[in-house]
């Protein structure tokens, strides 16, 4: 098992190899000039094209890959063109809030969904499960940004129980912290619950037709047995596939969500990196989430043991 | 009691229990959260003309001279000046007690550093000024003088301008840095320093009282009279979504938002604790910029189509909407309700439009079909909404438009090409200009029409740069407002770009804010929270 993960872990480098030549030529090919940005919009052409030498922008394709790859090699990412930041600086302070907010997420999507889903197969053709499905297709349906906004209408502006917008660190106090990311997490987690909660439907239907089930209701088991200790742990791989798949697909979620509810998280620093054309920062955020990518992967993968026992690598 | 009232009593418990704490987070007094026009991704004012660097320079570094709400230039830093009657020696004195943030005191070595630097960057005044120096030389640690080999009676003007880049000034060591390279160092001698440890670009930038900070003794006026700030901390919240700003203020989580999202003013003027005005008295001036380097716009006749052709009512209404308060057609180049305002020579852009004649003179241009590439940055709201009624009218005057939809830093990077068409060129992109850009010819730097080296589109009049040239020697106000007429006239003829109308936005505040003022950037001094 070890010296398997050594070996995934391992092949991630190839794989941000190439990932890290994509986006430096997907950059490098792409148009736009921060330089222009730089200079406002009253700049002379003449001065655009200083600043865009004293950024380094006119070196040819090779030597700039070249200088940020060893750069990276030396776990450099190098210099915020915009800020003058280190690009690992301005990572740091992003990611605590997109942690926090995925986490919360996954959390809020997990306690929910997997019981509606258990609940809609058990009640299989009746109103229960009717409902469960109509409420999954409306939280599919429904775009991160108009959820958000409802939710913030009802929960900020009427009620006036939890703030509009912003984030407060961990530091500052667990029910601040918790009271910022209430609206955003249930706003990006209602797309993730109706997709865990289908996927528990439809595997638990299927498990719950098996020969095995018969047997164990034949012989007495309880409905909550049935479900929760028989059914559930056969029914969990596609399940814990399809958190892992979405998980992955909530950082890019992440990104309107934090626009919508002002997080200060990495969604935003890479929406707003493209925005500038801020090369250092785009690739040095791409790579982390390359990365997170692998590691979700590998998660899943491991995960997979503990609820299949024929499953070894 | 029993089930139903035990668990009545229960829900009004715990909704008063939630509902109890008012989230107002901006309830401390003495802390000011406001809402920026934008990101703040850097702080050089020098390094880049954005106006949201602008605005945050404006509390760390003060300026030697400042306009005031009549465009005059008053002195801020400096004590007093003086200049020979030819314009030629300019003799500034600071006033005593000026100290930087890191405790420094001001010395003219810092002034006459940090005004080479800006020299290099302000195209459109300090360049002139550099060209015309002999010698910008230290009198004395309070004094320095401008020796210049041709006149330049509009010293102050320039010195003590708002538009970007204000003249700020910076210690010696800071000012010296690359003109061309952004500074690290945040040291300026303002009402605020930059608290840089707690800046998170893209979401939050916090500046701190300043207790060395000596304000002049008379009323604060824009950039000019004594700074006086009433907070301990200004924090700017950057916030990307409009409509998220908007709740946030109605909710009290801040107390002042720069530009709110124009379909949001009457909801914000309904809701109760928050005030809605005008925020910028001297506003923006639309621009339908064309290329006068390629076919069919290199010919005069081509741009005079669609200037006869233009309405611009369209365009206000696309930009602002149909709240006629906040815009006006302008047939002229200069911000209306300014002393060189002009409408003369603006017929063009007057009465009954005329597509026949438009197209009549396209076909006299020589136009046949050939491909109008219209560049339009579709993530900022103004152009797009320019870049929609343009195609429009292209397309009812006979133009076969190709409407391009990038975002702004393409824009920003396409329209420097001057290439032909079938290599990438252009024909027509749109922006607008700060009405406080476009009071005089001095900071205009969309008027300027030199050719290769104005800006993009790179008009060519000799008409208009001889206008020009002339108000710079103007020795008094009557003859600057003849010249300018003649130079609004020169431009309008050789259509050096399309004004689309002048307009307005507001800002929001908290109604515990007293002493919010119009400008063209957001003045925190003499502001107070309740």
């Amino acid at each position: 098992m070890l010296s398997y993960i050594v070996r995934r872990i391992l092949s991630t480098i190839p794989v941000m190899l190439i990932v890290a030549l994509f986006v430096f030529s997907l950059l490098y090919i792409a148009p736009g000039d921060p330089a222009a940005i730089i200079a406002g919009d009253q700049a002379t052409p003449a001065d655009v094209e200083r600043i865009r030498i004293s950024l380094g922008l006119d070196r040819p394709f090779l030597v700039r890959f070249g200088d940020w790859f060893w750069h990276v090699l030396h776990g450099d990412l190098g210099t915020s063109i915009f800020t003058n930041l280190p690009v690992t600086h301005m990572i740091a302070q992003r990611i605590e809030p997109t942690v926090s907010l995925l986490i919360l997420t996954l959390l809020i999507s997990l306690v929910f969904a997997i019981p509606m889903g258990v609940l809609a197969a058990w009640k299989h053709g009746t109103w229960i499960d009717r409902t469960v499905m109509m409420t999954a297709v409306m939280g599919f349906s429904t775009p991160v940004f108009v959820i958000g906004y409802v939710l913030a209408y009802v929960f900020a502006l009427r009620l006036d129980w939890l703030p509009v917008q912003g984030f407060t660190p961990i530091e500052d106090g667990f029910w601040p912290f918790l009271r910022t990311l209430i609206l955003p997490s249930v706003a990006l987690g209602l797309i993730y619950m109706a997709l865990i909660a289908r996927i528990t439907r439809a595997t638990m239907l299927d498990v719950l037709s098996q020969d095995y089930v018969r047997t164990a209701k034949a012989k007495g088991v309880g409905q909550r047995g049935l479900l929760f200790v028989h059914a559930l742990k056969n029914a969990a791989v596609p399940i814990v596939t399809i958190v892992g798949i979405g998980f992955a697909a909530l950082i890019g979620g992440a990104v309107v969500t934090e626009s919508v509810f002002a997080i200060p998280g990495l969604g935003r620093l890479t929406v707003d990196a493209i925005l500038r054309r801020d090369y250092p920062v785009i690739q040095g955020v791409v790579l982390l989430f390359s990365f997170a990518y692998v590691l979700i992967n590998l998660g899943v993968d491991l995960l997979y043991t503990l609820f299949d026992p024929r499953i070894r690598y | 009691m029993d089930r139903r009232g035990f668990l009545k009593t229960a829900a009004i418990a715990a909704t008063g229990a939630l509902a109890a704490p008012r989230l107002s987070l901006a309830a401390d007094s003495k802390t000011l959260r406001f809402v920026p026009q934008a990101n703040l991704a850097n702080l050089d004012p020098i390094w880049t003309t954005q106006y949201v660097v602008r605005n945050g320079g404006l509390l760390i570094w003060d300026t030697l001279l400042g306009v005031d709400d009549q465009l005059q230039a008053k002195p801020q830093m400096a004590e007093s000046w003086e200049n020979t009657p030819d314009f030629k020696t300019w003799t500034f004195k600071l006033r005593p007690g000026l100290k930087f943030h890191d405790g420094e005191p001001v010395l003219a070595k810092d002034v006459v550093a940090s005004i080479k630097r800006w020299m290099v960057r302000d195209a459109p005044m300090g360049v002139p000024i550099k060209k015309r120096t002999d010698a910008l030389e230290v009198v004395d640690d309070r004094t320095f003088r401008f020796r210049l080999n041709l006149p330049y009676p509009k010293m102050p003007f320039a010195l003590g301008k708002s538009s970007t880049p204000c003249l700020f000034i910076m210690p010696e060591r800071i000012a010296l840095t690359d003109p061309f390279k952004q500074i690290t160092e945040y040291v300026g001698s303002g009402p605020m320093r930059f608290k840089k440890e707690e800046w998170v670009p893209g979401a939050k930038a916090v500046f701190e009282k300043f207790d060395g900070y000596a304000p002049r003794a008379e009323k604060a006026n824009w950039l000019s009279g004594g700074k006086r700030i009433n907070f301990d901390r200004i924090e700017w919240q950057i916030v990307p979504d409009g409509a998220t700003a908007a709740a946030a203020l109605q909710n009290g989580e801040v107390d002042w938002v720069e530009t709110p999202l124009p379909d949001l003013y009457p909801l914000l003027a309904k809701s109760a604790g928050v005030k809605v005005d005008v925020a910028d008295p001297l506003g923006n001036i639309g621009s339908f910029r064309l290329n006068h380097l390629n076919p069919p716009f290199n010919d005069v006749r081509a741009r005079r189509a669609v200037q006869i052709a233009l309405s611009q009512e369209d365009y206000m209404e696309a930009v602002v909407g149909d709240d006629t308060s906040l815009w006006k057609t302008l047939p002229g180049f200069f911000t209306p309700n300014t002393p060189l305002y002009t409408e003369f020579g603006g017929e063009p852009l007057k009465g009954k439009r005329d597509y026949d004649q438009a197209k009549k003179l396209l076909a006299e241009a020589g136009y046949k079909n050939e491909p109008i590439i219209l560049l339009v940055a579709t993530d900022v709201a103004i152009t797009k909404a320019q870049g929609d009624v343009t195609a429009d009218l292209l397309k009812r005057i006979g133009m076969n438009v190709q409407y391009q939809a990038l975002d702004w830093g393409t824009v920003g990077q396409r329209r420097a090409s001057k290439e032909p068409i079938d290599k990438g060129g252009w024909n027509i992109f749109h922006t607008w200009h700060a009405g406080a850009d476009c009071v005089n010819p001095a900071p205009y730097t969309a008027l300027d029409a030199s050719g290769d080296t104005a800006w993009f589109g790179w008009p060519k009049s000799d008409a208009v740069q001889a206008k020009i040239a002339e108000w710079y020697e103007a020795p008094d106000p009557a003859t600057e407002k003849r010249v300018i007429a003649d130079l609004n006239k020169a431009a309008m003829d050789d259509v050096v770009y399309i004004p689309t109308g002048f307009f307005q936005f507001k800002q929001a505040w908290r109604a515990n804010l007293a002493g919010v003022v119009k400008a063209p950037f957001p003045v925190f001094w003499d502001v107070t929270k309740a």
